[in-house]
């Protein structure tokens, strides 16, 4: 599960009635560098399905593949990001020392 | 690299203790972007962990339903060096 900030919303005029229930959110992922330096730089933005009422600006659990189908149990739903936590704080150790990552990883791992 | 806390969560992961990890490749550069991982064995700060993506095995520790994916499965005794590298 990555952790991403929310961004912005997405609003369907028509859909599959799996995915009613939630709202669809835009989020971007959060590099080593956000969360140990609290650089501006973020990954690649995709759309999270959430149930837990984020606003723009939080910072939430983006789970992703299988994982994010595993909350609808039984019923198909075509949804493959979905909104694990809403969290309150996120602490990092201070001097975690990792050189950033060379090449940029526009999220070609799914996470 | 740190934890994390959240109230407002999916109702399989309460209770569970929440990392903040760096995958690192093996030149110990970052791989991806940091992740969640749930910990049962106590990883301290700044500890190099054992983690797994076998979704499965969090189902069976937490549930069906979960939306998590990583655990903690393993705390190497890495001593003095970080590890030999293999020849």
């Amino acid at each position: 599960m990555r952790i991403g900030e929310i961004i912005g919303r997405v609003t369907l005029s028509r859909s599959v009635p799996e995915i009613k229930g939630g709202r669809l959110l835009l989020t971007r992922p959060l590099p080593f560098a956000a969360l140990a330096q609290g650089a501006p730089d973020r990954g690649e933005d995709l759309v999270l399905y959430d149930e837990l009422g984020a606003g723009a600006g939080a910072i939430v659990a983006i789970s992703e593949g299988r994982e994010a189908a595993n909350p609808f149990g039984k019923v198909k739903t075509p949804i493959d990001a979905y909104c694990a936590c809403l969290f309150d704080s996120i602490d990092v150790d201070p001097d975690v020392t990792l050189e950033p990552p060379t090449s940029s990883r526009k999220g070609s791992r799914n996470r | 690299m740190g934890t994390a806390t959240a109230t407002m969560k999916h109702p399989t992961l309460t209770g569970e203790r929440m990392l903040v990890v760096q995958l690192l490749t093996g030149s110990s550069t970052a791989d991806g972007e940091p992740v969640i991982v749930f910990d049962r064995l106590g990883a301290r700060r700044g500890d190099r962990v054992l983690v797994t993506n076998d979704g499965r095995a969090l189902q069976e520790l937490l549930g069906a339903t979960t939306p998590g994916r990583w655990s903690v499965m393993g705390i190497p005794d890495l001593g003095s060096g970080e590890g030999e590298a293999l020849p």
